[in-house]
């Protein structure tokens, strides 16, 4: 039985953040750095890109973060294949921040889903180079299986495609991976809002990663500390425990002694109907 | 033309600096007024030269404005690499031979040339010592630009001399220009082709101004180590990543 306040462990660190914070989109960087001080995030993810030979500007990321003590997750977005995804993962690397890499793989562009067969094999080789891989991954329990594996540190499956802030479209599938995994499920991607967050969480997911839905929410920095609450909402309310759902209502008030027959008195008669139906019958 | 008189007044400067720059700009030849910002301000002159003793770079910088040419003398490659990374027009590399204008200064060699030709990505100027049966072997070690006063005014034939000086350098510009494709490499950076007269990986890098950056670079496919970049010669149709961290999810 999980407790509690047991912490989030992936690849042998042990997290104080179940909250992991992509870090692109945000409006500038101050912003950026507030939301990541609301969030509590101790994972952050970000891109490696061609550097801008025509600006003199410095647009790296790492110069707004660097004063924190944080765990990177760089990403292989951009990555078509598997090769890509490796060849980015060790440029990733030789940056010396760490061998922690987010494994992202997509062809299609309206979709960004990510590319199952690529994933594995993506995953595959950079176990056995070393790397602590995260793949994200599509909400697929033979998949997850299949990428833990491989060697998974954690599995990353989506709400919805990424951006879209769709939620959880597939919430059967998500708890069917929360309930097999032997390593950490850490939905990724596609969540709108703390409502969703909150409902991963109670799906069983032990962690979250999220970016559009805070960099692009109205005032980041409250979303931010929105997701932070609703990660430990969530987490909470799964492991105290809901009540199963039942067609008919229950009163929570007493009805022994009650003044007058009300709705009461015709107790028997609905007796029957009122059986409970079983939780996992009507489970979302 | 540079105006360089350690032992003229103040006052005797100025009147030769005035003269000058009416010579100069008749013939339209840049003039440069050593040690003396105020002077070169004074009579409008291109530029002036400091060395390693004088006023401090960036302060000639705010007295002369931006447009202003402002070189300076070095004695070794760091000082070069400094006199570049804070903004000088140009570097004098030397004294490269013995010289009666600077005496008692131990000779810097044509190795500095050589490395001043390697390294350095503004002009500079080798000077010292160098005569037209010299002049040679510094434009031999990569010497583009030389400096000559000794040779010129100690000689009985001033005009002669230039003109045996002016033809070796333009001979080797144009040996030069005939091995040039030879000595600049076709590069991919960043998906795009590059024709460059860097050496190594550590120089086109530099090239971009990208050297205190926190970057990574791809070789051919590979990851390359920072301590690599110095020891890897760039060479035709290579293929280079330059690549670093930006926001993602």
């Amino acid at each position: 039985m999980k407790r509690y306040d047991s912490q989030l462990e992936i690849g042998g660190t042990k997290l104080r953040s179940r909250l992991f914070l992509g870090t692109g989109r945000f409006p500038n960087p101050a912003v950026l750095q507030q939301s990541l001080e609301a969030s509590g995030a101790e994972v952050i993810t970000f891109a490696v890109r061609r550097v801008n030979l025509d600006s003199v500007e410095d647009d790296s990321v790492l110069q707004h973060v660097e004063d924190r003590s944080l765990v990177y997750l760089p990403n292989t977005s951009g990555a078509g294949n598997a090769d890509e995804a490796v060849r980015i993962a060790k440029l990733a690397r030789a940056a010396g921040l760490g061998n922690w890499i987010k494994v992202e793989i997509s062809r299609d562009e309206r979709t960004l889903l990510p590319d199952p067969l690529e994933t594995l094999r993506a995953t595959e080789r950079l176990v056995r180079e070393g790397f602590v891989a995260l793949p994200y991954t599509s909400d697929d329990p033979m998949l997850c299986r299949r990428l833990e594996e491989a060697g998974a540190a954690a599995v990353m499956p989506g709400g919805a495609p990424i951006g879209t802030g769709l939620g959880i479209l597939n919430p059967y599938n998500l708890g069917l991976i929360a309930e097999q995994s032997g390593v950490p499920v850490i939905v990724d991607a596609g969540l709108g809002s703390a409502q969703d967050v909150v409902q991963a969480m109670e799906l069983g997911a032990d962690g979250i990663l999220v970016n559009t839905p805070v960099a692009k929410a109205q005032d980041p920095v409250a979303m931010a500390k929105a997701m932070r609450l609703a990660v430990e909402a969530g987490r909470l309310s799964a492991m105290a425990g809901r009540i199963p759902r039942k067609p008919y209502a229950s009163a929570s008030s007493s009805t022994e002694g009650a003044l007058f027959g009300g709705p009461y008195a015709a107790g028997s008669a609905i007796e029957g109907r009122r059986a409970e139906t079983s939780a996992e019958g009507l489970r979302r | 033309m540079q105006l360089r008189d350690k032992n003229a007044s103040k006052a005797g400067l100025l009147e030769k600096a005035k003269q000058l720059r009416e010579l100069t700009a008749r013939y339209g030849v840049p003039l440069i007024i050593n040690d003396h910002p105020d002077i070169a301000i004074a009579v409008g002159a291109d530029g002036v030269h400091l060395g390693q003793d004088d006023m401090p770079l960036g302060e000639a910088r705010r007295l002369l404005g931006p447009e202003r040419i402002i070189g300076i003398s070095t004695h070794n490659i760091g000082q070069a690499r400094l006199a570049q990374a804070e903004g000088a027009d140009y570097i004098g590399v030397g004294p490269v031979f013995p010289t009666g204008t600077k005496p008692g200064r131990t000779p810097v060699t044509l190795s500095y040339v050589s490395e001043a030709a390697a390294e350095i990505r503004i002009p500079f100027v080798a000077i010292g010592g160098i005569t037209p049966d010299n002049v040679d072997s510094v434009l031999e070690a990569g010497a583009r630009r030389i400096c000559a006063v000794s040779a010129i005014v100690g000689n009985a034939d001033p005009a002669g001399v230039c003109r045996r000086l002016l033809e070796r350098i333009s001979r080797y510009e144009a040996a030069r220009e005939s091995s040039g494709p030879a000595k600049s490499c076709e590069v991919t950076v960043n998906g795009r082709s590059v024709l460059t007269d860097a050496g190594t990986v550590a120089e086109l890098v530099a090239q971009y101004g990208l050297l205190d950056r926190k970057l990574v670079v791809e070789w051919n496919g590979a990851v390359l180590a920072r301590h690599e970049w110095e020891k890897t010669p760039l060479e035709n149709g290579a293929v280079i990543e330059l690549v670093h961290f930006v926001g993602g999810g």
